[in-house]
């Protein structure tokens, strides 16, 4: 990425052919299947959406509600993709795909929305509002209109095979590394960080976030595995458990990146693919990846937050909740547990891992976005927007009391994390897996 | 965009306090955005030894450095980077060594 574009604002429109925006709407049209079409033409822009989206709460600003959004993807819908649509525009409210109105896409779909889907729980007819909203992003990604930090990760990703560009050789030298520091803490030189084994049961995959920069998280889940005497391994190539394509709306890179884990499982023959704490890495590589590649995988894959929560319940690990005496509160990532479906293992966890457990409200499935999902974390562009829209979990977490915030998400700690210093928190924001090793009560279980 | 001033110069920072040119950085610069960017009054000589060592690396690969390489260069302890930059090392220990925003979940 070269220096001017990473000043550059946002994208600007101004240099389009009619051509570019032709094929745009022919990419809109193919993203509208019939399910989406019921959507666009249901929204009756009641508003009852305004009061689950954290940019509204948080800003007031009556343009941040999702149902505008809708309405400017519906309104170009409807003078393109129906039949009266553009004759009736007076009526319908239908509007061209103008270099105006994609100035307007860009920063409603990219700048205001972290496809967190909660919108979703409060609309009337229950429409899929993010899934349009991607439907949106995907026709900018033709028209090469994302923002560049954004399509600059996913680029990195395709290029490199992670989405930090880290090279073989760093990543084996931080495996060993991590490997010392796990017999160190476990007083066993047998201790491994096993790379490339075939057959093994699980084969794991991380953030390249916790490789490059914030290796603790991979020692606390190594320590776990260990603990438990699982068999599994990493690969030396394919590891990364992103995937920035489900946010910038790119399916053929969003393809391209999960189909590697893929092929690794099946280069590896590994009985289960495990995905580390990461909620929209969770949610493309278990529920988008099969669409994208049209396959249905020979194995499962789960989170790693289920695989500990099984280790719990079968007695291959013991916790002494004593060794966390903080508050502990949870925040529930929006692409693992609304769009994921991971919802009470984490719980079931924590009440063994801490003494003090306590849940912020609303939660679950209702929980608010941290607002750092979406690809928001990666485009500096809308940055003080972002933090401004997470004040709405900074005041969930304060109204707990707790001093230790657990995200099983490294977009979201990211986030939760500059959240504690722009409003002085003052909370530790940890993965599940550290607060789990913490508590870890080593030769306290049985191996079976 | 916001910005800083070092030296009589005016600097400008992109939205996430990142130096917008990482070519103006030095010394100056990293004590004020220390200041600005991690409320760091004094930068100690474990703090230079990290942003020295990320200075020469990015100068040579244009990369930001693995924490591992910074940890065997500088001989600290990777609990130590997180205590001494509270914004850990790539929103912390890199911003104020003046480079880019690093790609990804950071």
């Amino acid at each position: 990425m070269a220096e001017k574009d990473r000043q550059n604002p946002e994208p600007q429109a101004g240099t389009l052919t009619e051509t570019d925006i032709a094929s745009a709407v022919g990419v809109f049209r193919s993203k509208i299947d019939h399910g989406l079409a019921a959507a666009l033409n249901s929204c009756v822009h009641c508003g009852l959406c305004a009061e689950s989206c954290h940019y509204y709460l948080a800003t007031g600003n009556p343009g941040m509600q999702p149902a505008l959004k809708v309405k400017l993807l519906q309104s170009v819908y409807r003078w393109h993709l129906t039949a009266t649509g553009k004759a009736l525009s007076s009526l319908t409210g239908a509007h061209e795909l103008d270099q105006a109105m994609i100035q307007e896409w860009i920063d409603a779909l990219f700048g205001s929305c972290s496809m967190c889907g909660r919108c979703t729980l409060n609309c009337t007819v229950g429409l899929p509002i993010s899934r349009l909203v991607r439907a949106g992003r995907s026709a900018l990604v033709s028209m090469n209109l994302v923002p560049s930090e954004l399509q600059s990760t996913v680029d990195t990703a395709v290029d490199k095979g992670n989405n930090m560009g880290i090279v073989r050789e760093d990543w084996l030298e931080t495996a060993q590394w991590i490997e010392e520091e796990l017999q160190q803490e476990v007083g066993d030189p047998k201790a491994r960080i096993p790379i490339d084994q075939a057959d093994v049961r699980l084969l794991y995959t991380v953030n390249p976030r916790e490789i490059k920069f914030f290796p603790l998280s991979l020692l606390a889940t190594a320590k776990i595995l260990h603990a438990a005497g699982e068999s599994w391994t990493f690969s030396s190539d394919y590891y990364d458990v992103t995937n920035y394509g489900l946010f910038s709306g790119d399916d053929s890179a969003a393809a391209l990146i999960s189909g590697r884990l893929h092929e690794t499982m099946g280069r590896l023959r590994a009985g289960m693919l495990v995905l580390g704490e990461c909620g929209h890495g969770y949610n493309a590589n278990h529920w988008e990846a099969p669409e994208w590649l049209a396959i249905t995988p020979e194995y499962p894959s789960r989170s790693i937050v289920r695989i500990i929560a099984g280790f719990l319940r079968q007695g291959r690990i013991k916790l002494d909740p004593a060794r966390n005496q903080k508050r502990v509160t949870l925040h529930d990532p929006c692409n693992l547990v609304r769009l994921g479906g991971v919802i009470e293992d984490q719980r079931f966890i924590l009440r063994q891992a801490a003494a003090d457990f306590v849940e912020m409200y609303p939660n679950r499935e209702k929980s608010f976005c941290c607002g750092g999902g979406g690809g928001q974390l990666s485009m500096t562009t809308y940055a003080k927007r972002r933090l401004e829209a997470g004040k709405i979990k900074a005041e969930q977490i304060a109204k707990t009391g707790a001093k230790v915030v657990v995200a099983p998400c490294h977009n979201c700690i990211d986030q939760l994390s500059e959240l504690n210093k722009e409003y002085k928190l003052g909370v530790e924001v940890k993965t599940l897996s550290e607060v789990v090793a913490d508590a870890l009560v080593l030769g306290g279980a049985s191996h079976s | 965009m916001p910005f800083i001033e070092a030296g009589g110069r005016r600097l400008e920072l992109n939205e996430e306090g990142f130096l917008a040119d990482p070519q103006q950085w030095d010394a100056e610069v990293a004590a004020i955005l220390a200041k600005a960017e991690e409320g760091l009054d004094h930068l100690s000589e474990e703090h230079w030894a990290v942003i020295n060592f990320i200075r020469e690396h990015y100068t040579q690969t244009n990369l930001a450095p693995m924490v591992r390489s910074i940890c065997k260069t500088t001989g600290l302890q990777l609990r130590r980077i997180y205590e001494i930059f509270p914004s850990g090392p790539a929103k912390g220990a890199c911003k104020l060594a003046g480079l880019p925003k690093p790609d990804g979940c950071v």
